[in-house]
This record gives C-alpha cells, sequence and structure tokens, in this order.
C-alpha cells in the first residue's frame, strides 16, 4: 500500500494510532486473525500479542488492586474458559490471562463487562492501571486512603478523552505515607500521603522510570492538598502529551521529559496547565513540607497478617511467579466471602491478600489457605521473589526466569539461610524492560545471553543493593548455570559480616561492593 | 578467578574507535559502507556532500566535491555516473538510486561566486614539474602536485585548456564558463598553464633534463579507423567522431546537407549525432548506428531522452559495410548483428547474420568509434610501464597511460600519478588515504527519517525542443531548489554506519524485531579476511547457536530503529568519511 509522506517527524506507532484508536474484535473473530497494525491498537484494549503466534494476553486493569469476590469469581471463569486455566499477578497490581485466541477475545472482553471487570487502558499510551500501597486503608502510618485515591484518580484520568493518546504509557501510584510502599520513585508520577497544617495531600514526584535507561524521580510538589491531586496528575499528563517524544519511543517515557526538560520547566508547565484549567495553584508548595503524622518504618510492614487500624487483619497469600490455577482463584474469592471484606486484594509484589479479616477468623483463614499451597507469611522477604513471566509468555524477554526463580527459591530456602530471611527482597527480570523492577531490590537479576566460544547461553545481569532511591551495583554477569553458586557466595558474605537485623541493601552500602566481588570472584 | 567466561572474539571493523585508521581494515569496511563513494573512480565523498546540500549548505558541498572530484561543476554534468549504478537506494520499491550527479551540479550552480583555492598539503618543496596536456587528468595531477608543494607548469597545444572538456564535449552539454572556472581555480592554486605549446618526442627530452619530472598527459588523439567499401575522402562528408566535435566546438563547421549517420555506441558517437542535429535541417534525418544494443551504449537515460526529443534514430544491432548511392541520396548499407546466445555482459560478443542487409539514408558519415593514444611523443627508447615509464622522471597519466575512459576515471588517474610522482620527488611516501571515524550522539537519527526513503526521484529538467538548438544553449537546466531538496532527502547518508558491541549485547532481538529489513542477522560465526574484515557470516537459527548479533551494512539503510530499540546501548552510529591526504610522520 502506497504510504502518505507527511515529513512529520514521528515514529510509526504514531502513524497507526493518527489512523484512529478503535477495534472491532467481532469483525477481528470472523477474520480469525489479527493484522500488525491492529495489534498496535489493541495494546488500548489492554490485549498483547504474545511470545508463542496466534496467542495474546490480555490485562484487566484493578485500581487501587482491589475487585469484589464476584468480580474474582468471573475472572477465574474467563480463565478457565478462554486463558487455559491461568491466572497471573502482576507487579503494578493487574491481573494477566495468556494464551487467548483471537476468536475469543470479543466473547471475553464483553463476558468480563458483565461484570465491570475492563482490559481497558491494560496497555497503549495512556494512563495504566493506577496502582496503591498494600495496606492502604488500614495501615497504621497511613495520611490518608490510598486505595481510595488510587481508584477515583484511574475514574477521573480514564474519562479524559483528550489523554488517550499520550506519547507513551503513563504510570501513577499512590503511597498513604513515606515509606512509599508503592514505590513511587520509579513511577511516572509517584504520591505519598503526608499531613501539612493539618490538611492531607501528596508529596508528588515525577519523572522515575526503570527500563533500559532508569531515572529515580525528581520532586514535583512538596505538597498537594489531597482534593487537588487529580488535577495535578492531570496537569502533569498534559505536560507529558505536549513534550513527550512522539519519534523515538525508546526516550518517549515522562522520565525522559524530566530529564531533558528539567524538573523546573516541567513544574512551570504544570502550574500553568493548571492555571489554563482554572486550577489555582495557591495551596500548593513547591518546597517539601514537614510532614505531622505519625512516624513510620522505611522497610514494608513485615508482620504476618498485620492488623489495620480497623482491628481487623490483612491476611497475605504468597503467590509464587505471581502464577494460579483458575480453581485456586476462585477459591480464594470464596475465602474472602467466608472470612474476609468480600474483596480480593492484589500486592505489587504479585501476590494477594484478604482485608478486613476478625481477629477470630486470621488462624482459619491462613490453614485453609496453606490447606491450598500457599504460604501466608514472609512478603517482602528474599523468598517473596517477583520474577516476570519471561519466555514462557513475554515476546520481549531473553530469558526463562522460572528457571530462575526456582534455584533462587530452593537457595534461599535453605536452614542456613533462616536468619536473614527477612533482609530483603529478591527481584527477576527476563530483560531490560523490568516488569520486576530489579535494580530497586536487594539482589536483582536481569536476564540476557553470554556469547560463548560459540553460540550463547542464558545468564543474568546481577545487582547489589538497590532501593528506590539508589538502584542497586553491578556484581557481575553470570550464565544461568553459575547463578546458584554465585547466590551462596553472595549470602554466605551477607551472613558473615550482618550486624543485628541490617538489610542486605544496606550491608552492601556499608561494606562495599568490593567485599562482595572479592567473595563471589575470589581473590584475584 | 571464578566465572570468568570465555568468549569468541568480537569482530572489528575500523582500527580505531574513534580518530583516523589507515589500515586496510578502514578502506574495506568504508567501503563496504558507501557503496557509492566506492564506486566512484575518484571516491568522491557523496554522502558527505549530499548531507550538505539537504541542510542548504551548497558550498560546503561544492568544497567536499572539489576535494575530490577537482570538477564538480563539470563532472556535475557530463560524468558517467558510476556510483549511481552502486547507490544502496536502489530498491525496487523505491524507484533506484540517488541522483548523485545532478545533486553535484545543483551545488556547483548555487555555490557564492567567489571560491577560493584548496589549502595545500605540504610547504614548498623545490622541484619542478611539467606536465604536458592541459585536459583532466594533466589538470588534476597539477592542482595535486601543486598543494604538495611542488611547482608545477602544464603545456598544452591547444589554444584553451580543457582537453576533451572542450574540445570533445559539446557545449550545449557543458557550458565553457564552467570548465574555465574551475580551471582558473586551479591556476589560482599556482598552476602555471602554457597553451598554444606543441610538444614532440624532442622537446620532450629537453624538458625530462630540465624537470624534476614530467607527466605526459596527452590523452587520446588518434581516432580508430576502419574502411567501408564506397567511403570516399571528401572531407565535407566523412568525419572521424574525434574531429567532428573539435571543429564543432570551434565553431569551425558549416552547416551540413543531407542525412547524417554516426557510426559507434560511446559517448563521442551520441554527441556527434546530437551536434549534427544542430548542423542540419529539420527534415535531414541523424541517425546512430551501433554494433550492440542499447544497453551497452555509453549514453544514459536523460541522454537517450534528449536523442529521442531531438529526433536523433538509434539503430542498433547493425554494422556499416559499404556505402552507396541512390541517385543523389547516399545509402549506408549494414549488416544485422545478433547477441552471442548465453552472453550477458555488459558488451557481449555479436555474430553478424548473413544476407541481412538494411539500407540507412546517409549523406553525412561519422565514425566515433574510439580513439587511442599517440606514442610519438615519448622519446626513441622510452617505454610505458602503466604511470611510470623506462625514464626514470618520466610519468603518464589518464587515457594516456590507460585506454580511452571517462573524465572521473581521468581525475582518478591524476590524483594517483601525483601520488606516485610525490613519492619519486620527495623519496618518501608522504601521505596515504584514511578513514576518519567519528561518534555521533543523536540516538541515530540521521536528520531524515522512513518518509524520506520513499519520495520519487524527479527528472532533471531540460529545455524546450522548440528553441533547444539556438546558441548552443545548455539543454539540462538543473534542479530547482524544491527538486533537489527531494532528491537529496532520498540518501540514506550511508556514511552512518550501525554497529552492534558485542560485549554489550544480551541478544534480546529487539533490534531484529524492529528493523525494517533483514539487516541484522543471528551470527553463528563471523569469519574475517587476513586484513580482519568480516568476509562471511554464517547464520545461525536458535539462540544457543548465536555467538553473535551482527549488522551487516549491506543491508542497513540508516534508519536508526534499531539503535533506539537497544535496551543496553549496544548500538552506536559511527560517521565515516574518507580521506584522501593523511599525512606520515617521517
Ligand atoms: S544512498 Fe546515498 S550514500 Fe548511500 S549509496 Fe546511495 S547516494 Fe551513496
Ligand atoms: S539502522 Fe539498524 S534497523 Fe535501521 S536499517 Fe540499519 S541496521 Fe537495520
Ligand atoms: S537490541 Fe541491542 S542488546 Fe538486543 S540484540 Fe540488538 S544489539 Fe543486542
Amino acid at each position: 500500500m502506497p504510504k502518505k509522506l507527511t515529513f512529520t517527524r514521528r515514529s510509526e506507532d504514531e502513524d497507526i494510532k493518527a489512523a484512529g484508536l478503535f477495534l472491532d474484535f467481532d469483525e477481528m473473530a470472523k477474520k480469525g486473525a489479527m493484522q500488525a497494525d491492529d495489534s498496535s491498537i489493541a495494546k488500548w484494549y489492554g490485549i498483547y500479542k504474545s511470545r508463542q503466534p496466534g496467542n495474546h494476553m490480555a490485562r484487566i486493569v484493578i485500581p487501587g488492586g482491589v475487585i469484589t469476590s464476584a468480580q474474582a469469581k468471573n475472572i477465574a471463569g474467563i480463565a478457565e474458559k478462554y486463558g487455559q486455566g491461568i491466572v497471573n499477578v502482576t507487579t503494578r497490581q493487574a491481573l494477566q490471562f495468556h494464551w487467548l485466541k483471537v476468536g475469543n477475545l470479543a466473547d471475553m472482553l464483553r463476558e468480563l463487562g458483565e461484570y465491570g471487570n475492563s482490559t481497558k487502558h491494560g496497555c497503549g499510551d495512556v494512563t495504566r492501571n493506577v496502582t496503591a500501597c498494600p495496606l492502604a486503608e488500614t495501615c497504621a502510618y497511613r495520611r490518608l486512603d490510598a486505595r481510595a485515591a488510587a481508584v477515583e484518580m484511574a475514574e477521573f484520568l480514564g474519562m479524559c478523552r483528550d489523554l488517550d493518546d499520550l506519547p507513551r504509557k503513563f504510570k501513577i501510584n499512590f503511597s498513604g505515607c513515606g515509606a512509599d510502599c508503592a514505590q513511587p520513585h520509579i513511577n511516572c508520577v509517584g504520591l505519598s500521603g503526608v499531613i501539612h497544617n493539618g490538611v492531607p495531600g501528596y508529596k508528588v514526584v515525577i519523572g522515575g522510570g526503570m527500563g533500559w535507561k532508569p531515572f529515580v524521580a525528581e520532586s514535583l510538589f512538596g505538597f498537594v492538598p489531597h482534593n487537588k491531586v487529580k488535577q495535578v496528575c492531570r496537569a502533569v499528563a498534559i505536560l507529558f502529551r505536549e513534550h513527550g517524544d512522539r519519534f523515538n519511543r525508546a526516550k518517549s517515557r515522562l522520565k525522559f521529559v524530566v530529564h531533558r526538560k528539567g524538573i523546573d520547566f516541567c513544574r512551570t508547565e504544570v502550574i500553568s496547565n493548571l492555571h489554563t484549567e482554572n486550577v489555582s495553584s495557591d495551596d500548593i508548595i513547591v518546597e517539601p513540607v514537614t510532614d505531622e503524622g505519625v512516624p513510620f518504618s522505611l522497610r514494608p510492614l513485615l508482620d504476618d497478617s498485620p492488623q489495620g487500624t480497623d482491628g481487623q487483619h490483612t491476611v497475605r497469600v504468597i503467590v509464587p511467579k505471581g502464577e494460579l490455577s483458575f480453581s485456586t482463584f476462585y477459591r480464594m474469592a470464596e475465602l474472602s466471602e467466608r472470612y474476609a471484606n468480600q474483596r480480593v486484594y492484589t500486592s505489587n509484589r504479585q501476590n494477594l491478600q484478604f482485608q478486613g479479616v476478625a481477629p477470630s477468623d486470621v488462624k482459619a483463614l491462613e490453614s485453609e489457605i496453606r490447606a491450598l499451597g500457599y504460604q501466608t507469611s514472609g512478603s517482602f522477604t528474599l523468598s517473596d521473589i517477583v520474577s516476570c513471566v519471561g519466555t514462557t509468555y513475554c515476546p520481549k524477554a531473553v530469558t526463562q526466569t522460572r528457571a530462575l526463580f526456582d534455584i533462587v527459591q530452593r537457595v534461599v530456602g535453605e536452614p542456613r539461610y533462616e536468619s536473614i530471611a527477612q533482609s530483603g527482597v529478591i527481584n527477576i527480570t527476563g530483560c531490560p524492560n523490568s516488569c520486576s523492577p530489579y535494580r530497586i531490590a536487594d539482589i536483582g537479576f536481569r536476564g540476557m545471553r553470554i556469547r560463548e566460544e560459540s553460540g550463547s547461553v542464558e545468564g543474568y545481569e546481577v545487582l547489589l543493593g538497590g532501593s528506590q532511591t539508589a538502584f542497586g551495583q553491578k556484581l557481575g554477569e553470570f550464565k544461568l548455570s553459575d547463578c546458584e553458586e554465585m547466590l551462596r557466595l553472595v549470602l554466605n558474605a551477607f551472613v558473615a559480616v550482618r550486624i543485628s537485623d541490617e538489610f542486605l541493601t544496606d550491608c552492601v552500602n556499608r561494606v562495599g561492593l568490593g567485599y562482595f566481588e572479592k567473595a563471589v570472584y575470589g581473590e584475584i | 578467578m571464578r566465572f570468568e567466561y570465555q568468549k569468541a572474539q568480537k569482530p572489528k571493523e575500523n582500527s580505531v574507535q574513534t580518530g583516523v585508521g589507515t589500515s586496510p581494515l578502514d578502506l574495506k569496511t568504508i567501503g563496504k559502507a558507501i557503496p557509492c563513494q566506492e564506486a566512484c573512480p575518484a571516491k568522491t565523498n557523496v554522502p558527505g556532500y549530499i548531507e550538505h546540500i539537504a541542510r542548504g549548505e551548497h558550498d560546503a558541498a561544492y568544497r567536499i566535491n572539489l576535494e575530490d572530484n577537482v570538477f564538480p561543476g563539470v563532472l556535475g554534468r557530463i560524468c558517467t555516473r558510476v556510483c549511481e549504478d552502486e547507490c544502496r537506494h536502489n530498491w525496487t520499491n523505491v524507484e533506484g538510486p540517488v541522483q548523485i550527479c545532478h545533486l553535484k551540479r545543483y551545488a556547483a550552480d548555487h555555490i557564492a561566486n567567489t571560491q577560493t583555492p584548496l589549502a595545500p598539503h605540504f610547504g614548498p618543496s623545490g622541484k619542478k614539474v611539467t606536465i604536458v596536456g592541459a585536459g583532466p587528468a594533466g589538470l588534476t595531477a597539477a592542482r595535486e602536485l601543486n598543494r604538495l608543494g611542488h611547482q608545477v607548469t602544464v603545456l598544452e597545444k591547444e589554444p584553451l585548456p580543457g582537453g576533451m572538456l572542450v574540445d570533445g564535449i559539446p557545449a550545449f552539454r557543458l557550458p565553457r564558463d564552467i570548465v574555465a572556472a574551475e580551471i582558473a581555480l586551479i591556476q589560482d592554486g599556482g598552476v602555471t598553464i602554457q597553451t598554444g605549446c606543441a610538444v614532440g618526442a624532442s622537446e620532450m627530452s629537453i624538458l625530462i633534463e630540465e624537470n624534476d619530472a614530467v607527466i605526459v598527459a596527452t590523452g587520446t588523439t588518434l581516432s580508430n579507423q576502419t574502411t567501408i567499401d564506397g567511403v570516399g575522402d571528401d572531407e565535407t562528408q566523412r568525419f572521424t567522431g574525434l574531429d567532428f566535435m573539435k571543429r564543432y566546438n570551434r565553431g569551425e563547421l558549416p552547416a551540413l546537407s543531407g542525412n547524417v549517420v554516426v557510426v559507434g555506441g560511446g559517448f563521442t558517437a551520441v554527441d556527434c549525432a546530437r551536434a549534427a542535429r544542430r548542423l542540419v535541417s529539420a527534415d535531414s534525418a541523424v541517425s546512430i548506428v551501433y554494433r550492440r544494443t542499447e544497453a551497452s551504449m555509453a549514453a544514459d537515460k536523460n541522454e537517450f531522452k534528449a536523442m529521442r526529443e531531438e529526433d536523433v534514430a538509434v539503430r542498433t544491432l547493425l554494422s556499416p559495410k559499404r556505402w552507396k548511392t541512390d541517385g543523389s541520396r547516399g545509402i549506408l548499407v549494414c549488416e544485422r548483428n545478433v547477441v552471442k546466445a548465453g552472453d550477458t555482459r555488459r558488451k557481449p560478443a555479436i555474430e553478424t547474420l548473413n544476407e541481412s542487409e538494411v539500407e540507412i539514408p546517409c549523406d553525412v558519415l561519422i565514425l566515433a568509434i574510439g580513439q587511442r593514444s599517440d606514442p610519438r611523443i615519448l622519446p626513441n627508447g622510452i617505454e610505458l610501464d602503466g604511470i611510470r615509464t623506462s625514464k626514470e622522471n618520466l610519468f603518464a597519466t589518464g587515457d594516456f597511460e590507460g585506454t580511452s575512459a571517462d573524465v572521473i576515471t581521468a581525475v582518478a588517474s591524476g590524483k594517483k600519478t601525483a601520488q606516485v610522482v610525490d613519492t619519486h620527488l620527495m623519496g618518501q611516501t608522504r601521505y596515504v588515504e584514511g578513514v576518519r571515524v567519528e561518534t555521533t550522539d543523536c540516538d541515530g537519527e540521521t536528520g531524515r527519517f522512513r518518509d524520506h526513503d520513499i519520495q520519487w526521484a524527479l527528472p532533471m529538467p531540460m529545455l524546450d525542443v522548440v528553441g533547444r538548438f539556438e546558441n548552443q544553449a545548455e539543454v539540462e537546466t538543473g534542479f530547482t531548489p524544491e527538486i533537489a531538496q527531494v532528491a537529496a532527502t532520498r540518501c540514506y547518508l550511508c556514511q552512518y554506519k550501525f554497529e552492534i558491541d558485542q560485549d554489550l549485547c544480551i541478544h534480546c532481538d529487539w533490534c531484529i524485531q524492529a528493523a525494517p529489513r533483514e539487516c541484522i542477522k543471528k551470527a553463528a560465526q563471523i569469519y574475517c579476511d587476513d586484513d580482519g574484515f568480516p568476509t562471511k557470516v554464517f547464520e545461525a537459527e536458535l539462540s544457543k547457536d548465536t555467538t553473535f548479533i551482527y549488522i551487516d551494512n549491506q543491508d542497513c539503510i540508516r534508519c536508526g530503529k534499531c539503535l533506539r530499540v537497544c535496551p543496553t546501548q549496544a548500538i552506536s552510529m559511527k560517521r565515516l568519511s574518507r580521506i584522501g591526504c593523511v599525512k606520515l610522520d617521517s
């Protein structure tokens, strides 16, 4: 087909977008195939091509990471019917189906919709799933209800038709306090609850992100009153829409706008965007403010089944690899109806949780969960490994992350490492896109292939000592077959020098990477 | 040390990461990267100047050409364009090659009026060189030797310098002021040209005595002959191509009467035919008779178009046999040829068919069937040996040392001769060719994008046929700025070279998925020649067999997509430029 010459400096994806963001999945089902251009647009409907040709993935958007038990049952049913019985939990609190066939997509979307489940804007150049910190509304440290705010934000921005075609994806998350459990620093917009002069509101950072070029988010505002945060996020989205690179998709994200233009420029733009929409910025404070809330711990709550401020408990389900069968997922919905608040929650460590569990029901629920084969303790510990799906489904992945997951899980589960079980987290990602944010984990693995004399083998770049605000340092590149030995050497070295209940990252910062290098490579 | 892995050695494409490399590897790599420049006998930096034209920087574009091919305004009109045959922009769906030559002319037509000579490479050497013949090769050698610090005099027997540029090529293809300006620039640099100065073998002996070096650049002055029965000696009816053009160009030919036939398929034949058309009346036929097919003729698309418009018939697969008269009109009787079956060369063998005569009206016959050099200028006992001769300080250049070729080949020969002579004069090689390698920092953006690749090639504007024959007006009028912009932005800018740092690459294949063509390969092994130049890539199917992800510059259209998707910044974009004179430290 002859191409229309426009000489506009934009990517081919932009050309496709310009042709219209509309897809008719029923027609597609009749034709039995998705055209190349269609598959770009399908992302707006939350549908992605899988690594296996002819198969698709659908991502259900779950603002704040909460769904009703009825929605959960619906999802389980759809997984059984169309998705080979598998449900995946993502690090951004969404749920995914794999193995979907083009012919079923239309029906699947309809059937999901009957229970208010939606895949709309699951992918694509739009505001993605708005996430919240895990304990949110029940957390003792919270300044405000991050989950409710996330849900409201998703609704508000989802209705802004003028934000349907951003240069690239746009990610927002909410943390109830400065412990930042929702990881604001690696998102486009990160909001953390603060109380200033008695008014609850948010500290706003923008321009963070993982991927091939990571950035730590920078402070946009020290304080935005809670009732203005939607407009502020919209103003940031408009800044992004107007200044994001539409030619080079690898450099489109908001983090590059902030990096290129500088935070001061961005702030001025955001304020002027607010003014254009008649929102006053008078009560927005640029400088950091003193937070008046109760003091919080810097790592997420590690307690098993913590009790919330409402007197009820949160019971967690550690979901290895973030993957469950449809029947287990269905059972989880039932459990939420029997023991909890009839809701199922997703967390950014690919886990599930129940809230509103009466103190008297905690034991019973925990044992029900264990009976299903899942742990209820160990959230945010070494054994709570987060791994992306890797080459199992993802067309972008380089390695089969799940093979490493099994190795790591076995090693950290060894009795000799019991004493350090709570000393950090391990993230495994199959490519530099970092769906599992490996740079901020205490130990991070990133898939790669390592060249040999002839051919190549799977391997990992390994980082140690990452945190949200300072990324891990590179220990080296290891063949998969060497990862087990390497990991033991790292953990042994850590055990040898650990002071009281130090986190691994703190230890790396204290003794230096060199110590670990020597331990791993041996004396040179 | 634990976890120390043995890895296959990574293929290298340049001897330096940045800076100037002079190894054979560097030259081979740039040769593959920029096919048009490699094809150009004078190694003109084509993408270098096209990039400037696209930006509207005509002077910079002109200076690059001036450096490389000495006569940009001239060659921008009459070059044989071997570069365009090799241009990468030649895939079936993108309308053929970049119009390299027309762009060269465009830049030359739009420069500021005052141009200064190119800067010298070396200071004065005190050596004296005389060059005999002020054609393109002689003048090139003169300019180069002058820049190398030698004192150069050029002797020309004709009243005007330029050789074939003024005596061979007609002004309607090459206006004389263009030639004069570019020769003047050589004189401005310090070269002395003496015209009307014929040199024979005896004068030559003296020159050899009086100079540190002498170069014969007298070209091909003798016409090839053939006997055709019935053709008499009547000087108004029978010409050689060389002679016809020389007299035409000097305005010495009267109007011709009757039908004209030019025999031959080279440049001269076409020039003769078109010149003859300008000397006969409209009802006279002008034909070219050529023994092979049009595909073997030197003329390009535009010239065929011009001939069609000017009503010059091209009759191919015919060989003249005899000339006869039929009453008052002459007739050339030809025999038909066929191309020898299975011969696919550009100039295939032909066979004559017996009993297959064809009659073509012919009152004036011009034989343009080639020319050769006149060896009588060499003093007794001196033998020619390529650029050198059996006399140590006597050299040859251009058509005189080779065979009759085109102007760009003559220029290339002049440059080569200058280097050989410089080495002789100085007793050492003072410079070599090299490649400048520069890193870029622009996300693989060359300033153009996919839309630019698929623009249509617009034709060279030409004068209307009506009125074209007045005053030797130049037929091709040159690109307008609008056409030039299109033409320049079609070029892929092949000087930009994408390469993968194998130590950073993680074999994610994203680049392969993003690539518009099969430009990036999974390689099991890459074999290199003795210079380290990758010559063969054995492709791998599976990831486990893939040792390297390798960009094959042959297939790269410089879109930069791979660089932009690579998650590890393993891909970089280098800028390569060839340098004619890299000084060697003594
Ligand atoms: S595209 Fe440009 S640089 Fe490449 S071969 Fe053609 S003219 Fe030369
Ligand atoms: S720049 Fe990269 S993707 Fe584009 S043609 Fe060249 S090798 Fe292929
Ligand atoms: S995109 Fe980069 S890392 Fe991936 S295969 Fe290509 S060169 Fe290697």
